[in-house]
């Protein structure tokens, strides 16, 4: 063989594992559940072709769009809550002391536990007897606000975003602490050469620094919204009565609870669809630049 | 920002407090293992009168945590072996080699990481049915490893292209030929790349839940998650049960963090801008 004969021979064996594995297990599915989604099948049998059915039914269910708007108050909960919290710690946490890498390692530690043991945690936090947020409510006298915090229908949603900001401030902080520590320090002297300190330096001089890392940290938190299944399923379900509802829950809700195979197809098509465009709006919009 | 210090006194103050609201759950987590039922819900916040070390060795064997813990070592080795293999050596022909349709190759792994995880639970379902994977351990080893490549790709190659191109110029005169080269040098080189890496891939096989919930349901075959999330709707009400079973798989999880705590930070958050 000549060596270019060789070098690409070794290209391809080289690739060929991973194109395969990565086809076979992660494109070829979703291209065939968008063909499935034109089907109504109940995972055995011969599947019926039924056209564009299932993809008007799920864009009539009321309940899929009340999903929808729940990842969307995630997404919202996430821009207004975690970004703040780690802008603001990424700001004051800016020595390398021990406590501040302690306060560090505490914030981001959620992210390393099992969303199950979390969920079970939070749950238990939550419950309306032997929970301990009702509890302390009630030793500290101020029992009247105590609530069913995940079986009242019309609070549940927000109950669940305060796991959900706890469980993700660490990378939004680690990102913000290196992108802090990249603004030259020459910078830093001539803001203060000009006056400018305090509050005038942070909006006129840091933020916009950093204002790259802060687009990408919101485009972060509208593709995390929609990997919130675990917490949500292990947490309320879904429930009660789909206040909890995420697209995800509600995708395997119907899919694997009453076995709709193509509607569980038909909706998972639409969740594709739904985030791809999210994913490209966010982007689009955070183009505008800094003032 | 510079502050005076009394304001970072009282900003430390703040943060610390934040700090350990943060980690309570964890903490109370912990110490509510020890606690009888009784106190579990008389005393939540008090330390347990006396330290039941029992409840651990029993939460072990009720929820037969043997097996699940088994499993999930198991399917999580295999997984970070088979993503690895396939994947450092996927990064080694993307960093060093120019070709046609390389970055059709690329495109289609950072499409691939464009796609929401649980979106694919259905589909992956229909494929694992028609091949008859559902219930074994290559229902999530598979899986696992496909979705973790493109991130590990990515950081390898990232890594692998600040080699200078002179070393293996100097490999392929001396007579090796290109596997040669991926084994004795870019591995080695590489090493810190691929440690983050499969700290990563570690934490993310063990702690899934959705695919094993999804493709497995035989009981001598759930993952740790699985197990628990069915141990804790089970035992519900017997919560020092409960509490010991969640602490005892934390305990993995923790250990690992707190030796790797730097790569793990760097590493989530490499991966998650790249998605």
């Amino acid at each position: 063989m000549t060596s270019a004969g060789r070098a690409r021979a070794f290209i391809a064996a080289g690739l060929l594992p991973a194109l395969l594995l990565f086809v076979f297990f992660v494109i070829i599915p979703i291209v065939w559940s968008a063909y499935y989604g034109f089907f109504d099948w109940k995972g055995i049998g011969q599947p019926k072709f039924i056209g564009m059915d299932n993809f008007a039914e799920v864009v009539r269910d009321p309940i899929f769009w009340r999903s929808f708007k729940n990842n969307m108050l995630i997404v919202v909960a996430s821009v207004f809550g975690q970004v703040p919290i780690a802008l603001i710690l990424s700001l004051l946490l800016v020595r390398n002391s021990w406590l501040h890498r302690f306060i560090r390692s505490s914030v981001f530690m959620p992210m390393v536990l099992s969303s199950v043991v979390v969920g079970i945690i939070w749950g238990y936090i939550y419950h309306p007897q032997i929970g301990i947020l009702n509890f302390l409510l009630d030793s500290v006298g101020l029992g009247s606000w105590k609530r069913l915090w995940l079986s009242d229908p019309d609070i549940s949603m927000y109950s669940l975003m305060v796991p959900i900001i706890w469980n993700y401030i660490g990378p939004y902080l680690i990102m913000f602490l290196a992108a802090l520590k990249n603004i030259p320090s020459d910078m830093d002297d001539a803001a203060l050469l000009d006056g400018a300190q305090g509050a005038r330096k942070l909006f006129s001089l840091t933020l916009p620094m950093i204002w790259d890392t802060i687009k990408v940290a919101v485009v972060l938190c509208i593709s995390g919204s929609l990997k919130a299944f675990d917490l949500i399923y292990v947490m309320t379900g879904g429930g009660p009565a789909h206040s909890t509802e995420l697209l995800a829950s509600y995708m395997y809700n119907n899919t694997f609870a009453i076995y709709r195979f193509g509607y569980g197809s038909a909706v998972s098509t639409m969740i594709i669809l739904l985030s791809l465009l999210l994913i490209a709006g966010s982007q689009y919009l955070m183009k505008k630049e800094y003032r | 920002m510079k502050l005076r210090k009394w304001q970072s006194g009282v900003a430390n103050g703040l943060m610390t407090l934040y700090a350990l609201v943060t980690l309570y759950p964890l903490f109370w987590l912990f110490v509510s293992a020890f606690k009888s039922n009784d106190e579990f819900y008389s005393r939540p916040f008090g330390l347990p009168t006396t330290w039941h070390w029992d409840s651990f060795k029993r939460a072990w064997t009720v929820s037969d945590m043997g097996t699940s813990m088994y499993n999930s070592v198991i399917v999580t080795a295999v997984s970070l072996v088979v993503m690895l293999a396939v994947g450092a050596l996927a990064a080694y022909v993307l960093s060093r080699f120019q070709f046609r349709g390389k970055l059709l190759v690329m495109g289609v792994f950072l499409l691939g990481m464009l796609i929401p995880i649980h979106s694919t639970l259905v589909p992956l379902f229909i494929v694992m049915n028609k091949i008859h994977l559902l219930n074994t351990y290559g229902a999530l080893i598979f899986p696992y490893a496909a979705f973790e490549l493109p991130i590990a790709i990515f950081i390898i190659q990232a890594y692998m292209n600040t080699f200078p191109k002179e070393i293996e110029e100097a490999a392929l005169i001396d007579g090796s030929g290109y596997w040669g080269i991926f084994r004795r040098m870019m591995l080695p080189l590489a090493a810190p790349a691929i440690a983050t890496v499969s700290i990563l891939a570690v934490l993310r096989f063990w702690n899934d839940f959705a695919f094993a919930l999804v493709f497995i349901s035989k009981p001598a075959l759930k993952t740790l998650p699985l197990s628990l999330s069915m141990f804790a709707t089970g035992y519900m009400t017997d919560y020092q049960l409960t509490m010991a079973a969640l602490a005892l798989a934390v305990i993995p999880t923790i250990i690992i963090y707190l030796i790797f705590q730097k790569s793990i930070m760097q590493g989530m958050v490499a991966g998650a801008v790249k998605g």
